[in-house]
């Protein structure tokens, strides 16, 4: 058997043999689409099912205060003075208050604007807190000084008298609360973030970054900000229902949503006032609030954890 | 980190011990203890409440219902209010005054003493009515002087001299008064704050500090002040040198500031109050309570038109709002506390013919009818070429809220129309009325004292611009500042409430200058053993001196 | 270092004679007087115009913005409107034991429940603590402190009796609005710390602590906490001056005689010196806060180098 194996080798021209080519090209070649720091976060996220139900339920709340409004048989202003202080009913899924408004429409109706209020709060934050932030942080120095004692200045000037100036320009309503918290919402932010930089900007890996040439705008977008992305998601989170109760204590002074229209920190406030006698005023705008947090939170968790590059194993 | 937090806490025990933090342990009994110290029969102290600071106890600086409830029962002037609202004899023990109805001839009482003993003269009046109609009265409240008291108007613009002015002590017991017009009402002054005596020696020796602590103040009422911070309240005992102290029964009284409605509520179910104001939304769960009580006060809220704007100067589109507005659901269901659905300016129980209210002799000048209100728009819609966008401006508190948003609402079914509310801070809301800058706006007005006149003459027109203020909506009608000037000089009580009478339907019907909305009422619970807290409807509302502790219980 | 706090306490004064300076034009801007309107309508032009210049009112805005200066460098805050006839900064310090109480109660209850459930739920992650302390910290801050305060009151107070319902006599009054006012901060702490030593416990230098031997709970407090603390560093700061400037909504609910509800009564009545005097006394607070917080950046984490203390 040998023997003849060893002969049909032996047959074999010589010629036939040739190197094979190696395709340089193909051995490079990327067998998956390349994906940046943020497709990798998008595919960890989504294997991470509570963040997903979370997003799913957020979904849902979203999609219950566009539509609701508008397919409950009620308008959110519509008085029935017969009507008043009732419970939950079929009627009325969450009860009716003080003047017989449907609970049901007003809380999703004031769903809609404290989520614009909370969503403007967040951009805010997350752009011009957290630029303002690094820039500080960044170039040190002077600048630094000066940014931050800016943000001291800010700070300083009692709130409550920019938001009642605010009030004698510009007519009450959403457009009005936003400038509002637009003047101090991101403060927190930019310190937070301007710690964390200074924290990181000393580190190893910056500097190893840096020797190794890299342009100081990749070094912001793909090693400070990453790393930051844990304390950014979880401020961001305290910031939305800062921005919503933020907004009810400004409807309670005066400059904030002028009657018939009403957020969930006004319905909260004012279920509040009749808490003893008709608690599911409270409770149901509160639940909603609750929930709109707890699945804001779990998901910041779970985008913090498909985002900081630390924490991936 | 431990280290850190022990040595913070050790330092917060430290200030603690240092500063005291400013705990008020005022009193002798425990105010919020259990529900059950209350039936004990050893009772000796009231605890009642208020939901705003009292900010000042200086009587010439005074312009709110705390500092007032304050000052009447730690002053005291000529004359009294009683448990039915009548002037009887105070610090004076009687008077006279001239057929013409212009000059009071008061007598004071036998041995009036201050609180540090020092003598009360008829001088104290004079000190301290001159000081009310001066530039140093910081409570606003001159006019209710000078517009009675001769010659006390000239004397706080500096052109008259205080001899000049028509307050004048004879001798220690007797003060003599000339005012401009015979006026029904004086003795009811004489009962507010501002008409209370205060000794100038005193005073002057005090300076800048009088009135800022109890220790800086002199007594002449029923009780005298213990203890005082503007943001925590008022502790009193009682005046053992007061001329009545005999019949002022209860020995202590405690003046609380509780700014939130529930707190109040649960301070008195725990046993910490002896009387609380409910809010609308409490009444139902309360009304069968035996605790349960209502009062009404003489206080109007109203729409107040701005005859400027041109959309409200159409008398239609002012007819139509006024008619599209169910009071009755206001008052019984929104409110539900106490007040009533007005039936004009003038609010129940004020004064009229001595056998009839005014309200009683004037009717229902503000009924509700939808389809005369939808009658009107379209007229005015009419006239004016086009329908009028309307905006509804009132102040940032959570009452006048509610009643907006009812208001707007009543619009909106009855008329078909949505009208904007703009809410703005009371400051600014008051700014842009006198501004001349709003359509309409919800404004209230309390009496000071019991006659029509109290509501009626804030309409009449200005001398400069033939119409009333900004404030007032601009209210041009001759005829009417005709009837309250002449009802001012009239000696007869009969023609003098004719042309009263007369005005109020002018204002509020014919003309349509306001809308009255409804008369305040609270709704209270109050424990049972306590006897006599009399509560005015008008000027300085609170009476400890009659009160009492039944011991029935 | 000491160069570089001297540098931070001239910016000090500088930043604080800004703030001082905007204040003072934007308050003027506040629409009406400080007085009470109706009252002061009902005064003659005369008398108004009298009462405005006894006040020193009449002046042009500048040339009462120069005599306020003037008068703070000799360390005069000025009367109260509101409060009339008292210096200012008689009603601020008034105000401010109150606030202060509760709020250093509340800050250190905040760090103590917030730190403590914190750390247990990093180090126990995914047990369940760690869902108790996602739990408090959601609902800390979802919850407004005024429904806490007022839930607190009837079942603690009302309820069950144990506490004082509202009042301000003694201590005990001090515990629930301490307790209200504390909700927030601790779910603030507590998230931060967790998320923070999540990420420190996957590092190198932990395993190399535990590798060497080390206790767990040494790894945690010397390894773990220190190097996770930097956020709740520089949350602190805003959140002690919060607290210790009091709370509109807890001071009125339990009748705490605080400067929370001062400075709204004081900015709604135009009260100018006493808005001046809590703007200087708050924002000098701020920066001071900022500035210690700054400073223990560089004792916790020594990596950290802020401009002035050593290179640019």
């Amino acid at each position: 058997m040998n023997a003849k194996e060893n002969n049909i080798n032996a047959n074999i021209p010589q010629e036939l043999f040739v190197p094979v080519q190696v395709d340089q090209s193909e051995r490079e070649r990327i067998s998956r689409p390349s994906l940046t720091a943020w497709q990798d976060g998008w595919l960890r996220l989504k294997q991470n099912k509570a963040a997903v139900v979370s997003l799913f339920i957020i979904i849902v709340i979203v999609a219950m205060a566009l539509l609701a409004p508008i397919f409950s048989p009620y308008d959110f202003a519509q008085t029935d003075y017969s009507a008043i202080y009732q419970g939950p009913s079929a009627a009325h899924l969450f009860g009716t208050d003080g003047f017989g408004r449907d609970q049901f429409t007003r809380i999703w109706y004031g769903t809609r604007i404290s989520l614009l209020i909370g969503f403007v709060a967040a951009c805010l934050d997350l752009f011009v807190g957290v630029t303002y932030g690094a820039v500080s942080a960044l170039l040190g120095g002077k600048v630094d000084a000066i940014m931050q004692r800016i943000i001291e200045v800010l700070v300083g000037i009692p709130h409550l008298i920019i938001v009642i100036l605010l009030m004698m320009v510009l007519p009450a309503g959403v457009g009005t609360i936003i400038v509002a918290l637009a003047i101090t919402g991101w403060v927190n932010m930019a310190r937070l973030v301007r710690a964390r930089i200074l924290q990181l900007k000393g580190q190893e890996f910056v500097m190893a970054a840096q020797v190794l040439g890299t342009s100081q705008k990749n070094i912001i977008l793909r090693h400070l900000i990453p790393n930051t992305v844990g304390v950014i998601v979880i401020n961001a989170m305290f910031t939305i229902p800062s921005a919503i109760f933020t907004e009810a204590f400004l409807s309670f002074i005066g400059i904030g949503l002028s009657e018939p229209k009403a957020s969930l920190g006004v319905l909260i406030n004012n279920g509040y006032a009749v808490l003893q006698n008709s608690p599911y005023l409270l409770i149901c705008p509160a639940i909603v609030i609750i929930l709109i947090m707890v699945c804001f939170s779990i998901l910041g968790d779970g985008l913090r954890d498909a985002l900081d590059p630390r924490m991936s194993k | 980190m431990k280290k850190l937090l022990s040595m913070a806490l050790a330092s917060t025990l430290l200030l603690g011990a240092l500063t005291g933090c400013g705990f008020t342990d005022s009193s002798s009994q425990n105010p919020s203890g259990g529900g059950d110290d209350t039936s004990g029969g050893t009772r000796d102290t009231l605890v009642y409440y208020d939901s705003n600071e009292i900010r000042t106890l200086v009587q010439w600086d005074a312009s709110d219902t705390q500092s007032f409830t304050i000052l009447n029962n730690a002053f005291e002037g000529l004359y009294r209010l009683d448990a039915n609202h009548e002037p009887q004899p105070a610090l004076a023990e009687s008077y006279t005054v001239s057929d013409d109805g212009l000059v009071y001839t008061f007598t004071l009482r036998e041995g009036l003493q201050w609180s540090n003993g020092t003598p009360l003269t008829a001088n104290d009046f004079v000190f301290s009515w001159l000081k009310q109609m001066s530039s140093d009265a910081t409570n606003g409240y001159n006019f209710i002087m000078t517009d009675y008291i001769v010659n006390g108007l000239e004397y706080g613009e500096g052109t008259a001299t205080a001899d000049q002015v028509g307050v004048k002590a004879l001798d220690d017991r007797t003060l003599e008064v000339t005012i401009k017009n015979p006026t029904p009402y004086f003795l009811y002054l004489t009962t507010l704050s501002m008409y209370f005596p205060l000794n100038e020696a005193y005073v002057t020796e005090q300076g800048e500090n009088y009135g800022i602590t109890a220790d800086n103040m002199i007594y002449c009422g029923p009780y005298t002040i213990t203890s005082y911070d503007p943001a925590v309240g008022t502790s009193m005992v009682k005046n053992e040198t007061y001329w009545d102290a005999a019949n002022v029964s209860i020995p202590k009284v405690e003046v609380k500031i509780i700014k939130d409605q529930s707190s109040a509520l649960n301070t008195y179910l725990a046993g910490g109050l002896d009387k609380v104001n409910l809010s609308s939304a409490d009444v139902p769960t309360y009304q069968n309570d035996p605790e349960f009580h209502t009062i009404t006060e003489f206080r109007s809220t109203y729409l107040q038109f701005n005859l400027d704007d041109p959309a409200m100067s159409n008398l239609n589109i002012r007819k139509a709002l006024g008619y599209a507005i169910d009071r009755s659901i206001l008052a019984d269901t929104i409110l539900a506390d106490g007040s009533t659905a007005a039936e004009g300016l003038v609010s129940f129980g004020v004064s009229g013919n001595g056998t009839q209210t005014f309200r009683e002799l004037n009717g229902n000048l503000s009924p509700f009818d939808a389809d005369l209100a939808k009658e009107y728009w379209a007229k005015g819609v009419e006239e004016l070429g086009y329908e009028p966008e309307l905006s509804m401006l009132i102040a940032d508190d959570s009452a006048t809220k509610q009643i907006a948003t009812f208001v707007q609402s009543q619009f909106r079914d009855n008329l078909g129309i949505e009208v904007a509310i703009d809410s703005k801070t009371s400051k600014a809301r008051n700014e842009l009325m006198d501004n001349n800058n709003y359509q309409f706006a919800i404004t209230a007005w309390g009496a000071d004292y019991d006659d029509a006149m109290t509501f009626l003459d804030l309409w009449i027109a200005q001398s400069d611009t033939g119409k009333s203020t900004p404030y007032r909506g601009n209210y041009g009608n001759a005829d009417y500042s005709a009837l309250i000037t002449s009802a001012k000089a009239d000696a007869n009580s009969e023609t003098r409430l004719q042309s009263l009478l007369d005005a109020e339907k002018l204002l509020v019907d014919t003309d349509a200058v306001i809308s009255p909305l409804y008369f305040k009422g609270f709704a209270y619970l109050q424990r049972s053993d306590v006897q006599n807290l009399i509560v005015h409807p008008l000027g300085n509302p609170v009476e400890f001196k009659y009160a009492s502790f039944s011991t029935a219980e | 270092m000491l160069k570089y706090i001297g540098k931070r306490l001239i910016y000090l004064v500088l930043t604080l004679l800004i703030i001082v300076t905007v204040t003072f034009f934007l308050m003027k801007q506040l629409p009406g007087t400080p007085f009470d309107t109706e009252r002061f309508n009902n005064l003659t032009p005369a008398q108004q115009e009298q009462m405005l210049e006894k006040y020193g009112l009449n002046d042009p805005v500048p040339v009462q913005y120069i005599k306020y200066l003037g008068n703070l460098l000799r360390g005069d805050l000025g009367t109260s409107f509101l409060y009339t006839g008292r210096p200012v900064s008689d009603v601020i310090f008034s105000r401010l034991g109150p606030s202060l109480l509760i709020g250093i109660q509340a800050v250190l209850l905040g760090l103590l429940v917030g730190l403590t459930l914190g750390i247990i739920a990093a180090w126990k992650h995914n047990s369940g603590i760690d869902y108790f302390t996602m739990v408090i910290a959601v609902l800390g801050v979802s919850v407004p402190n005024f429904v806490v305060a007022a839930l607190l009151q009837y079942f603690v107070g009302l309820k069950w009796g144990i506490l004082p319902v509202a009042f301000w006599t003694n201590w005990f009054c001090s515990v629930l609005p301490s307790i209200a006012l504390s909700f927030s901060a601790t779910a603030m702490f507590a998230r931060f710390i967790r998320t923070e030593m999540l990420d420190v416990l996957e590092q190198d230098y932990i395993t190399t602590a535990r590798a060497k031997g080390l206790s767990q709970f040494k790894v945690l407090m010397v390894h773990a906490v220190r190097n996770s603390i930097i956020p709740v560093v520089t949350i602190l700061g805003p959140v002690v001056v919060n607290l210790l400037t009091g709370s509109l909504a807890v001071e009125s609910i339990y009748s705490v005689p605080g400067i929370g509800s001062l400075f709204v009564d004081c900015i709604k009545n135009n009260d100018y010196s006493t808005i001046m005097g809590i703007t200087i006394f708050y924002s000098a607070f701020y920066i001071f806060v900022i500035l210690v917080v700054d400073i223990l950046y560089c004792v916790i984490d020594p990596r950290i180098r802020i401009q002035g203390t050593k290179e640019g």
